[in-house]
């Protein structure tokens, strides 16, 4: 890759240097226009072709960066704004000078041209010419008397004698050649110092007709070889040959010096004359040249002024989209380092800045991450924590609650976040106690109070154990408070409960060894005297029998109490609970009194792990519990059903009976299950509190209520095994939601 | 020498410094390009080939012609200044073929250089070919002179082939590429100074 584009950058310089060498020979080969050469002829072609080449391609080149320029500016491309501002810095500098030179030297040139050629120099040379017109014309006009002379001595010669004459005459008079033409250019006689080198062979119309005239002719006549002849031209005054009239022409060599002289004012004056004719042209050519020059200088520098804009911008915009990206948060932006410049070093530190944001917004992700993991966490756990946690704004709006306080208050506090707690308070009840008993340390300004408060609700008393703290504020925030609280409502029940038991165990150990000899006595005493006729014996019969019958119940009742007391090893077998409801109803339905029961059980109850004759033990004091309830009633009636409660960790089963009897009393109805409590007019009262030491024993739950269309329901929760049971969390959630 | 005026274009602009916007070089170039068309209205040259015949003799094919040669002012000017001007006679056999471009055969170039002679004020005619010199009192004569070819030797009948048809053809040329550099640029852009007749042509006789 970077190989390749070092190739490529190597054959554009490559290109761009013969290009640049080629045109600078066309150049040199043009300069050269002045100097007469051939090659010119030759390469002109070549020459313009090039320099057209360069100049399309330069064109081509500039109107394609122009173009992109003018469509990056429209379309507001960063950076396009320094580059136009650059390409026109550029063009400015590289033109102004440019356009200096070429001026300056089209004006030199044109001047200087004009300058060579001075009047002094044509005038001179002028003057040499006309003088040597002026010598050779003396010599002219005395070889023309020369001629006439001849043609006059050869009137006289006979026409045999003609040749031998003109023989003798010629080397007389130093002429070269002597002919005589007759008519029709016909030569009649001739004789000559170099034969073979004739001058004319004929006589010019020019030359005829002005001896027609009857004027003699003569002329200088250019040899080649730089050497003049002067031919004069006379008619003879008698014809010599013929009859007819013949003409005579006499060819005279110029003194080789003169000639030479001649010569060279005649090629001076020549070379002069054309030069000074050719000046329009020269300065064309140089003006062509120079112009041709500055336009490929001025369109080589225009290109490069978009090429170096183009080079120095470039770096630059990558600079701005870097920050740009930067700004957008993407920090994993790296710019290629173009060169060791300051711009490279600017680009250089740009890259580090954002290697370090990228590790510093890395380093915050992550540390954000932690954070939200450890409130997850904290969430989880305040969740599965048993104790009500409420943090509240300073103005008691609700920040967060977890949900064991909204099971425990009775509210769904996690919808309500945001909304102020008096608010809240006008229609939860629970609340209201609750806030009653804040409010009052809110208002006294205590920063961390402890407190057990009973709140009175429908379903029955609740003891909650509260503790609240000021929370630290800081600049953003002000403090607020978080209120823990815990419902002991179970373990104050449970220490009620322990303490009935140890109550029940002192009974049936301190109360029931001394009923037997009470009993023992009070039938000795029946058996000796009631025998004896006595008017007393009425009395004693009626004593003694109150005292085994009031012995008998108060047995019975220490029976009841220890067995409340009493924990038998657990008999756990696997039994399906239907049939032993199907089985403890019927029993109940076949006794004398009218008692309607409705079972409706699930099919598909899971066969349950636990002491089966216990569990009868429950079945059996619910229901008697119910008869017990509503003796006096006609219509009595009692519904069982079961259901599995399916959760993913424990399966519950649970088990309902509800009546149609009076149900709890307000006032008993959060004791329910306590010993010796009972709206009945028989009974213990310990019928419920055996049933639920049985069903808590089996790590099940138990509830009591109020039916809306009256009458009391009690349900039980139990799992399915009764290890499975153990877990506390599920049961005490369930026994949340019951409640609630 | 005396030295009373020493610039032909005015004393005092002897040397003006030269920042000046170069309109006399523009106006030198523009007056050239228009100049050439003017030129051409006022007084074109012009070369016409007026009657040519080839005659075999003893095996030979000549060559007569007349040629009617009239110089543009320009090229006269030229000549009277001293630029000797290069006539160039083509003659050319060629063999026509049907379908493609006609196949030259033979080649004849004949050159002459025309001057013009200040010193005896004559027009010199020499044969480039021949190194043959001669000289005119008058342009005109000179030109009648370089009009009439008679009996030039073309080509050997021998070197024909006669079972093909041949045409002759000729035509006149002012050879600018032998114009001295600077003239020569000019007649390179201004293409009225290159005067050159039609081509002439005819059927080269049966031997």
């Amino acid at each position: 890759m970077a190989f390749a584009r070092k190739l490529r950058r190597g054959l554009l310089a490559l290109a761009a240097a013969l290009g640049v060498l080629l045109w600078l020979a066309a150049l040199v080969l043009f300069s050269q226009v002045a100097e007469n050469s051939d090659d010119f002829a030759r390469l002109q072609d070549w020459i313009l072709a090039i320099n057209s080449i360069g100049i399309t391609v330069l064109v081509l080149l500039i109107v394609v960066n122009l173009a992109r320029l003018i469509r990056d500016y429209r379309r507001h491309v960063p950076g396009t704004r320094l580059k136009a501002r650059m390409v026109t810095m550029l063009i400015m500098l590289a033109v102004t000078p440019l356009l200096g030179v070429y001026i300056f030297s089209v004006e030199f040139i044109t001047r200087g041209i004009d300058n060579w050629f001075s009047v002094d120099v044509e005038q001179g040379l002028g003057n040499a010419l006309e003088l040597s017109q002026r010598a050779l014309d003396l010599q002219k006009r005395e070889n023309l008397t020369e001629a006439e002379r001849i043609g006059a001595r050869l009137a006289a010669v006979n026409p045999e004698d003609i040749v031998a004459e003109l023989g003798r005459l010629r080397r007389e008079s130093e002429a070269r050649d002597l002919t005589i033409f007759g008519p029709n250019n016909r030569i009649l006689a001739t004789s000559s110092a170099e034969p073979g080198t004739s001058a004319a062979s004929y006589l010019s119309e020019e030359v005829l007709f002005q001896i027609r005239q009857g004027q003699p002719y003569v002329s200088l006549e250019p040899r080649s070889g730089g050497e003049f002849d002067i031919v004069a031209v006379v008619a003879l005054p008698t014809p010599v040959v013929t009859a007819e009239p013949e003409i005579l022409q006499a060819v005279f060599p110029v003194e080789q010096r003169l000639s030479a002289l001649a010569s060279q004012v005649q090629a001076s004056y020549n070379q002069y004359a054309e030069l000074s004719y050719l000046r329009t042209a020269l300065k064309y050519s140089f003006t062509l040249t120079l112009s041709l020059v500055l336009l490929v200088s001025l369109l080589a520098s225009v290109y490069g002024a978009f090429s170096s804009a183009r080079r120095l911008v470039g770096p630059i915009q990558q600079l701005m989209h870097g920050t740009r990206a930067v700004a957008r948060g993407d920090f994993a932006t790296r710019l290629p380092i173009a060169a060791r410049d300051e711009i490279g070093f600017l680009i250089n530190s740009f890259n580090d800045m954002t290697q370090r944001l990228a590790k510093a917004s890395q380093e915050a992700r992550l540390s954000q991450q932690q954070v939200e993991s450890e409130r997850k966490k904290l969430e989880v756990i305040l969740a599965r924590l048993s104790t009500g946690v409420v943090s509240l704004e300073p103005d008691l709006r609700i920040r967060t609650a977890n949900a064991a306080a909204s099971t425990i208050l009775g509210v769904d506090l996690e919808q309500h976040v945001g909304t102020s707690l008096v608010e809240l308070a006008d229609t939860q009840p629970l609340l209201s106690q609750f806030l009653a008993v804040s409010s009052k340390h809110l208002q006294r300004g205590d920063t961390e109070w402890r407190e057990q408060i009973v709140l009175r609700g429908e379903v029955g008393r609740r003891v909650l154990m509260c503790a609240c703290t000021a929370l630290p504020g800081d600049a953003d925030s002000e403090g607020g408070y978080v209120v823990v609280f815990d419902d002991i409502t179970a373990l104050i029940q449970a220490q009620r409960e322990a303490a009935w038991g140890e109550v029940a165990r002192r009974l049936a150990h301190e109360i029931k060894n001394p009923l037997t000899p009470i009993q023992l006595s009070a039938e000795r005493l029946r058996r000796r005297y009631l025998k004896i006729d006595s008017p007393d014996n009425d009395l004693l019969d009626r004593a003694t029998h109150t005292i085994i019958q009031q012995v008998e119940a108060m047995k019975e009742m220490v029976n009841a109490f220890s067995e409340y007391a009493r924990t038998p090893a657990m008999d756990v077998t696997v039994f399906d609970l239907n049939e032993l409801i199907s089985e403890v109803s019927h029993l109940y339905e076949h006794q004398d009194r009218p008692l309607a029961i409705t079972l409706s059980l699930a099919p598909d109850l899971p066969p349950l792990r636990a002491d089966a004759g216990r569990m009868r033990q429950v079945l059996h004091n619910l229901l008697r519990n119910a008869l017990e309830a509503m003796e006096h009633q006609t219509d009595a009636r009692v519904e069982i059903s079961t259901r599995t409660v399916g959760r993913e960790d424990a399966q519950l089963v649970e088990i309902k009976v509800a009546d149609n009897g009076p149900g709890f009393s307000s006032d008993i109805a959060h004791q329910a299950f306590d010993p010796y409590v009972t709206s009945k007019p028989k009974g213990t009262g310990l019928g419920l509190a055996i049933v639920k030491k049985l069903v808590e024993e089996h790590g099940g739950h138990i509830t009591a209520r109020n039916r809306e269309q009256g009458g009391a329901e009690i349900s039980i929760l139990m799992p399915v095994s009764t290890e499975a049971g153990d877990a506390a969390t599920p049961r005490r959630r369930d026994h949340r939601r019951e409640r609630a | 020498m005396p030295s009373t005026a020493n610039s032909r274009s005015g004393g005092p602009c002897a040397f003006r410094f030269p920042f000046r916007p170069p309109w006399r070089a523009l106006a030198l170039l523009l007056a050239l390009w228009a100049g050439g068309a003017a030129a051409q209205e006022e007084d074109p040259g012009h070369f016409e080939v007026r009657s040519a015949s080839v005659e075999l003799r003893n095996g030979v094919y000549f060559l007569n012609a007349r040629i009617e040669y009239r110089l543009s002012a320009e090229s006269r000017q030229a000549l009277e200044s001293g630029v000797p001007l290069t006539i160039r006679i083509d003659v050319e056999l060629v063999h026509g073929r049907r379908f493609w471009f006609d196949n030259e055969e033979a080649t004849l170039r004949q050159r002459y250089q025309l001057e013009y002679h200040a010193l005896s004020e004559r027009y010199l005619v020499l044969n480039l070919n021949s190194r043959e010199q001669t000289s005119f009192p008058t342009l005109f004569s000179a030109l009648n002179y370089l009009g009439r070819i008679d009996n030039l030797p073309l080509i050997d009948a021998a070197l024909l082939d006669s079972d093909r048809d041949y045409d002759v053809r000729i035509r006149a040329v002012l050879d600018v590429e032998q114009f001295p550099g600077p003239l020569r640029l000019i007649a390179f852009w201004r293409r009225d100074w290159s005067i050159a007749s039609e081509w002439y042509r005819w059927p080269l006789p049966g031997s």
